[in-house]
Formats: C-alpha cells, sequence, structure tokens
C-alpha cells in the first residue's frame, strides 16, 4: 500500500479522485504523447509565451518604479497637509465639547503651535520617508537584479547548449562531408584498378 | 544478411510513454490551475487595499492613543495638538513605508515565481533544441550511410561490369569463314571449311564455336554458375 493510499485511504479529505482506470491506476487513463519533442518544445514555448503575456509589462513597470518611485515622500508630503486640516479640528471639537472660550491670541496661539509642530513634523516625516524610499528602492533594484541574473544564467546556459549543438553538427557535416569524399575516391580508384586489370593497361 | 531495421523495434518503453503523458498532464494541470493563482497574486500585488488598511489602523491607532486622553485642561490650554500632529505624521509615514514595503515583496515575489518559470522553459527549450539537435545528426548519419552504400555498390558494380565486359572482350572462339553471300568459305588448299577467330563483345562474350553468347539461358550455362543440370532457364 502506497503512502497516501495508506494515510489517506486512497481519497483525500474524504474527496474520491475521479478518472481512475483499472485498480486506481490514473496514468493509463492520460492522453498518449505521440511526439515528447515537439510537445516538450511547444510546452516550452508556451511557458515562454505566457510570461511574455502575462508578466513581460509587470516586470519592466516594477524596474521603472525601483528607480524612480517616490511615493513615501509624496505621500508625507500630503499627511503633513492632512494632519494640519485634521488636527485643526479635533482642537476645535475638543473646545465645543469642554465649553472653553478661547480668546482671540489664545486661539491665534494654538493655531501657530499647531501649525509650528505640524511643520516640523511633516519635514521629520519627508526627511524619515526620503530615507526609507531610498532603502526600499535600492532593496526592490537589489532583488530584481538577482531575479535577473538567475535568469542570465539560464540563459547563458541555454546558449551554451545551442552552440553547442550548432558546433556538433558542423562537425558532424564535416566529417560526412569527408567520408563521402573517402568513398568517392575510393570508388573512383577501385573502378579505375578495374580497368587497369582488366585492359592489361 | 540481417533484415532491415524495424521502427516499431525503436518504440519508446512502457516507462518513458508514462512519464511523458504524467508530465503533459502536470504541465496542463500547472497551466489550468497555478497560472490564474499567480495572475491573480500579480493583480492583487498591484491594488492599494494593503496601503488603506495600514494607513487606516496608524489612524486609528493614533487618535485612540493620543485623542482619546482629551480634557478640559488640554481643550483650554491648546496644548497637545502639536504632538498629535507629529505623532499622526510618524505613524502613518510608518503605515505607507511598510505597505510599500509589503507591495514590493508581493510584487518581487510574482515576477520571481513567474521568472522562474521562465528560466524553467529555457532550460526546457535548450533541452529541446539539444533533443532537435541530436535527431537532426541522427538522420544525417543515416542518410550518409545510405549515400554511401549507394555509392559503394555502384562502384562494386561498375567494377564487376567492367572486368566482365573486359573478360568477354578477351573471349575468343573459331567459326565458318562465310563469303559476301552468307556462304560457307571453302579453303581451296585443304579443301575444308575456312574458319576465322572473332572475339566477343563487351556485353555478349563468344563460346569455342565462336557463336555469340546472349540470353540468360546461354550465359548461365557459359558461366556454369548452376551447374550444367541446374539452370533454371533449362540447356
Amino acid at each position: 500500500m502506497s503512502l497516501y493510499g495508506g494515510v489517506y485511504g486512497g481519497v483525500y479529505g474524504g474527496r474520491a479522485m475521479t478518472g481512475a482506470g483499472q485498480g486506481g491506476d490514473y496514468v493509463s487513463t492520460l492522453p498518449t504523447v505521440t511526439d515528447p519533442d515537439k510537445t516538450y518544445a511547444k510546452m516550452t514555448r508556451d511557458d515562454y509565451n505566457d510570461y511574455i503575456k502575462n508578466y513581460r509589462g509587470f516586470e519592466e513597470d516594477l524596474i521603472e518604479r525601483a528607480q524612480n518611485d517616490t511615493s513615501l515622500i509624496d505621500q508625507a508630503r500630503t499627511n503633513t497637509t492632512d494632519a494640519q486640516g485634521l488636527m485643526s479640528g479635533v482642537a476645535q471639537r475638543n473646545s465645543e465639547r469642554y465649553g472653553v472660550e478661547l480668546t482671540p491670541a489664545q486661539r491665534q496661539e494654538q493655531a501657530r503651535s499647531l501649525t509650528r509642530a505640524n511643520t516640523l513634523g511633516g519635514a521629520q516625516s519627508v526627511n524619515d520617508a526620503r530615507v526609507a524610499q531610498a532603502e526600499q528602492n535600492q532593496g526592490v533594484i537589489a532583488d530584481l537584479v538577482n531575479i535577473g541574473q538567475g535568469v542570465n544564467r539560464s540563459s547563458l546556459s541555454q546558449m551554451q547548449g545551442a552552440a553547442q549543438s550548432a558546433t556538433q553538427r558542423n562537425n558532424a557535416y564535416k566529417s560526412a562531408k569527408a567520408a563521402s569524399k573517402a568513398q568517392t575516391y575510393s570508388t573512383l580508384g577501385s573502378l579505375g584498378s578495374a580497368a587497369i586489370f582488366a585492359f592489361a593497361l | 544478411m540481417g533484415s532491415k531495421p524495424k521502427k516499431s523495434e525503436y518504440k519508446p518503453s512502457a516507462a518513458e510513454k508514462a512519464s511523458a503523458s504524467v508530465a503533459k498532464a502536470e504541465n496542463d494541470y500547472f497551466k489550468r490551475t497555478y497560472d490564474p493563482l499567480l495572475q491573480k497574486m500579480r493583480d492583487e500585488s498591484l491594488d492599494d487595499r494593503v496601503d488603506e488598511t495600514l494607513r487606516g489602523r496608524a489612524n486609528a491607532d493614533t487618535l485612540q492613543g493620543l485623542a482619546g486622553k482629551a480634557s478640559y485642561d488640554r481643550a483650554s490650554s491648546g496644548a497637545g495638538g502639536g504632538d498629535l500632529a507629529q505623532a499622526y505624521q510618524a505613524q502613518l509615514a510608518q503605515a505607507d513605508e511598510a505597505a510599500s514595503d509589503i507591495r514590493n515583496k508581493k510584487q518581487l515575489n510574482v515576477l520571481g515565481i513567474a521568472r522562474d518559470q521562465a528560466a524553467d522553459s529555457q532550460s526546457g527549450m535548450a533541452a529541446a533544441a539539444n533533443m532537435g539537435a541530436s535527431e537532426v545528426l541522427t538522420k544525417a548519419a543515416a542518410k550518409q550511410k545510405v549515400r554511401e552504400a549507394k555509392t559503394g555498390a555502384l562502384g562494386q558494380m561498375s567494377t564487376a561490369l567492367i572486368m566482365q565486359g573486359a573478360k568477354n572482350m578477351k573471349s575468343k572462339g573459331n567459326k565458318d569463314k562465310l563469303d559476301s553471300k552468307g556462304n560457307t568459305y571453302i579453303d581451296k588448299a585443304t579443301n575444308e571449311n575456312a574458319t576465322e577467330e572473332v572475339s566477343g563483345g563487351f556485353f555478349s562474350p563468344v563460346d569455342k564455336s565462336g557463336n555469340s553468347i546472349t540470353g540468360f539461358k546461354d550465359r548461365l550455362r557459359s558461366t556454369n554458375s548452376f551447374g550444367y543440370d541446374n539452370n533454371p532457364f533449362g540447356n
């Protein structure tokens, strides 16, 4: 009994797999591959076409963004503007909640204090965002380069295979040509010898 | 001489056939099941839901933590608004950074998986190319062998033809000499039929009587290849 048969009793999670042949033989129900070479070539072509169709644009966008992304910095600036309005509102609502009547001087001072703190906070936030953005972009670039290196290694290996095949083919052609030439000369020689012997030249 | 090779003798083994069928089925299953999942992951990595979630949480945390401590004293003095603003910005910035980090990781993950597939397909293509190359080489070698065999056979036949032709031409016989009217020429000195020596042609030798040997029956009788009694064309 196989491991899965022993553990799951031939089913997984109570679900019996459909399409089994005699005695649970799923393989015999699969279509026969008549030309594995062609099928393999088609599978690999389809895989590459799928990558171009579904992921090439995505990859190019990611590469572009890793070099020029400023979204964290932009968002930090937007946050500063939002915070100013939001905190003014909070102060206003708190004053109303507790029935506090501020003098114009106090109100002015409160607004100034909030603006000052918000501006300082904004500057800090934008500066932090710059550092974070640079780190993130650098990290993405590093990861992209890692992926690219993997792809490049595969490409080199692929090209090496193609080059070896081409050299093999070329050598085989040269050797076949030489063999053919040798055979022709041998035939001519044999004919000539026969003629010499036959006619007692 | 061995019989011709039969294509049926070069059939793939049961293991090869099963392996190819399973590989194809697995590939189809992968395309049908996992490829759409990866595309879904790709689309999800591009949306802004993580940003919204994290910013919403940062907003709530800040306001709960700091604005929740509202008091008459703080409201009347106006103190704490600046701190709250700074905390709010810092929290949002952290949320933005975390969201961006998550988005980057998701996208790189998707790309890594997609590119691994592409890398696999590239090595697959190389393997397919190698298989194709070896097939081409085998075919070329086979053609070359057939061509060489043909040339060899042609050479052997030509040699045999020349040898036999020469042998035919060397064959000689004596036959009655005929005059211009086709009558037997009588040697006046001996009063017997005069004879003359004739030679065979390239394709037709002559027997001792000077008769040209033509046709399968005569040729086989002349060479005695099958023996006198065994000539398939009779004697």
